[in-house]
């Protein structure tokens, strides 16, 4: 579905990524994890296009959602027209059909009830919530997610978990770079580990967890279990 | 018994509060134009020409607000706009504008554009109109490109990943979030263009401060004309000040937290 050829990414001198060779099947679920500015926001930002002049070749034959980690949510549309706005503008659809799908959306993050609210006016949980039923509303074949349950209070974090996983039980395409190390390790078919740029590990989450290759790996899980121990989808 | 308010209910206090405090002014300006008249000698027997002055200061504010906040806007996505030559004669534009008297200007437009353009056949009012707008909109451009600036870039890229265009983006998205948090300056400008619409006296436009003059020398008597030809600024001002206390307040409800 994505194939990702030799690709370098530079932000001036910095080398973002270096040599990234990555095919992503449909219906792959594939979790990035790796310490901060270890280059795992900048994949998934070169996959749909907002990180340009790259080198190297990515081929997408998907359309791409993405969630972002802080929401970016239209502040000043009520959360109705967060979800309408790129079915009335670009796909030129009624105000009255584009409604009708949007809370058929709205509904399946189970946020219906908060329509004619404000983002503002909403818990965080809520906010990603809106935010993935806003880039459903494009149909995509593909979810990109970038870390998104590190901007939220720890009591949020499983309800935006939850729709993570029902997507993925739909059959959703999933490329989700989390810290969340429980919720990586049931949802995910295949795990990448990325340290300086680099894809140093890929593993099924039952090898990667039990069996890191790399001693980077090792320690950053010794790391983030000991945070992560608390936590549980 | 102790009541609070519900956010509603206080939202729908402050519209009434904002209905009254304009209603109050404008009610002020129309107990002015009635009590002028009444007013002792030197105001009293001339208060059409302060009236006159106030309603020509009124259509010329007004007119050039307007037209500055349109040329305003365009000039400052046009200095934000990738390409080149637009985004240097937006510049080039600011540059002279904000960089040259005001006062110059309204005698350039008077004076120099019919002698380069003899077409044009400027009176006094539309040659003040033309510089005022031109100069309002130098400072509204600013405002317009310092509002788009401060929209974070991800407001932006959430619209890439929606499928919507640059246009789109802009207009749905960027926009209306920047046009909202430049109000306060553009409202600044309002009210300094008011009392810079002073300036278009130095053509002979008898617009509210060439009324004051004017019956100055007649009477030998600054004081009586200039206090109120200030009044009825004050007054003018005031009512623009408050509208827009009361619009910023009603308006922050569905700001971003």
């Amino acid at each position: 579905m994505i194939q990702l050829k030799a690709v370098n990414k530079y932000f001036g001198k910095f080398q973002a990524l270096k040599d990234i060779n990555l095919a992503i099947a449909a219906k792959e679920i594939i979790v990035i994890c790796g310490p901060s500015g270890s280059g795992k926001s900048t994949l998934i930002r070169c996959i749909n296009g907002l990180e340009r002049q790259y080198s190297g070749t990515i081929k997408t034959q998907a359309k791409i959602g993405m969630c972002f980690q802080q929401f970016n949510l239209f502040p000043h549309l009520t959360v109705l027209q967060n979800c309408t706005l790129s079915l009335i503008t670009m796909h030129k659809l009624s105000k009255l059909r584009s409604e009708e799908l949007a809370r058929k959306y709205l509904a399946r993050v189970k946020i219906l009830d908060q329509q004619y609210k404000y983002p503002a006016q909403l818990s965080g949980g809520q906010q990603q919530r809106l935010a993935i039923a806003r880039s459903l509303t494009i149909d995509p074949q593909i979810m990109l997610f970038d870390e998104p349950t590190s901007a939220l209070d720890p009591e949020m974090i499983r309800e935006v978990l939850e729709i993570i996983v029902d997507l993925a039980n739909e059959g959703m395409t999933i490329v989700c770079v989390t810290h969340e190390m429980r919720f990586a390790r049931s949802i995910a078919d295949r795990i990448l580990f990325m340290d300086q740029g680099e894809i140093i590990e890929q593993a099924s989450p039952e090898q990667f967890f039990a069996n890191p290759t790399t001693n980077r790996a090792k320690l950053f899980l010794s790391n983030i279990m000991v945070a992560d121990n608390n936590r549980f989808i | 018994m102790l009541q609070i308010g519900t956010f509603p209910a206080r939202v729908a206090d402050k519209k009434l509060s904002m209905v009254s405090c304009v209603l109050a002014c404008l009610l002020l300006l129309y107990v002015l134009a009635y009590l002028l008249p009444h007013l002792p000698d030197p105001i009293g027997s001339r208060s059409h020409l302060f009236i006159a002055g106030t309603k020509v200061t009124v259509l010329l504010a007004l007119s050039a607000g307007l037209f500055g906040l349109i040329i305003g806007t365009g000039v400052g996505l046009a200095k934000l706009s990738t390409n080149k030559l637009l985004c240097n004669a937006a510049s080039f534009f600011i540059w002279i504008l904000r960089g040259t008297p005001l006062l110059t200007q309204i005698l350039f437009v008077y004076y120099v554009l019919p002698i380069w353009f003899p077409v044009l056949k400027l009176n006094d009012f539309n040659s003040a109109l033309i510089a005022l707008s031109l100069n309002v909109a130098a400072y509204n451009a600013e405002v317009i490109r310092a509002g788009i600036l401060a929209i974070p870039k991800g407001q932006y890229e959430a619209g890439i990943t929606l499928g919507l265009s640059h246009y789109k983006i802009m207009r749905y998205i960027i926009f209306p979030q920047a046009f909202k948090i430049s109000i306060p300056s553009l409202i600044n400008n309002f009210i300094a263009l008011i009392k810079d619409s002073s300036l278009a006296s130095c053509i002979g436009l008898l617009e509210l401060s060439l009324a004051g003059t004017r019956i100055a020398s007649e009477t030998f008597n600054p004081l009586p004309p200039l206090i109120t030809v200030s009044f009825i600024y004050l007054s003018l001002t005031s009512l623009i000040s408050i509208v827009m206390y009361y619009f910023e307040k009603s308006g922050a409800v569905n700001d971003p937290a």
